[in-house]
């Protein structure tokens, strides 16, 4: 059975912890594990909020989460400007830091970094004015509902 | 975000309680980097009360270590969470911040 529920925020950077604090509550409802599944929920609407947006509240982010027999697929959604094509893809993994580079140390383009660490499927569509950022993330047996 | 600050034998040390999110970032780099400023460069943050932490959160511990070395200081992380540490580890930034569950031997490193 697949069990389905879409959440709505505001643009805002403060409105992004109710969306965790649903999230803590169904993972904990269905135990399954938060942490991975919150990092990449947070880093997914904050880039929405800082860069489709622009920082800019009063607009809308919707987050549909879906539970599938051997997934969990989120899904976030704005109308913001849509990221650039092929960023995504292009996206490298995190890069060793070298404490005596301070170079190495990159404060930017960590978020889409730690989604695709933290999920095991991610896509971004942007169509008809709508941006989606799909992510997946396989359940073992133990977490399966 | 609730930030305490003591000082032992000229190391700072910085207590954070609460989530270290984009919405409280330019706060929390702000007067963590003023306590590195004024102080000796070398600073202990306890992330013990940090249950959860983001990306703009690492970036603002990637400033403040920068801002350390710049004084020819340091910073270690005490009393990790297991998602911040999970996500440390995830951004391997192990290997930047000695990571400690004792403070006596966060002082001694720092010494």
């Amino acid at each position: 059975m697949t069990r389905t529920i879409t959440l709505a925020i505001e643009s805002r950077a403060e409105c992004i912890e109710l969306l965790s604090g649903a999230l803590c509550g169904l993972c904990q409802l269905l135990a399954l594990p938060t942490a991975p599944i919150e990092i990449a929920l947070v880093e997914a609407v904050n880039n929405v909020v800082e860069h489709a947006y622009h920082g800019e509240p009063g607009h809308p982010v919707w987050v549909e989460f879906e539970w599938a027999p051997d997934c969990l697929n989120l899904r976030v959604r704005d109308c913001g400007q849509p990221m650039a094509p092929g960023r995504l893809e292009a996206m490298a993994p995190l890069a060793d830091p070298d404490p005596d580079d301070l170079a190495t140390l990159s404060l930017r383009s960590r978020g889409l970094s730690l989604i695709k660490s933290c999920m095991d499927k991610v896509e971004y569509e942007a169509r008809d004015g709508v941006n989606t950022l799909s992510m997946s993330r396989a359940l073992v047996v133990s977490e399966s509902v | 975000m609730i930030l305490t600050h003591r000082n032992i034998e000229g190391i700072d040390i910085v207590s954070l309680a609460g989530r270290l999110v984009m919405a409280d970032v330019p706060e929390v780099r702000q007067k963590l980097l003023v306590t590195v400023e004024q102080g000796s460069g070398k600073l202990i943050l306890d992330l013990a009360e940090v249950g959860f932490m983001d990306s703009s959160g690492l970036s603002v511990l990637v400033s403040v270590f920068k801002a350390a070395r710049a004084k020819s200081g340091d910073v270690a992380l005490l009393h990790l969470s297991p998602t911040v540490r999970s996500l440390i580890e995830l951004t391997r930034l192990q290997q930047v911040f000695p990571i400690f569950d004792d403070e006596a031997a966060a002082l001694a490193r720092l010494r």
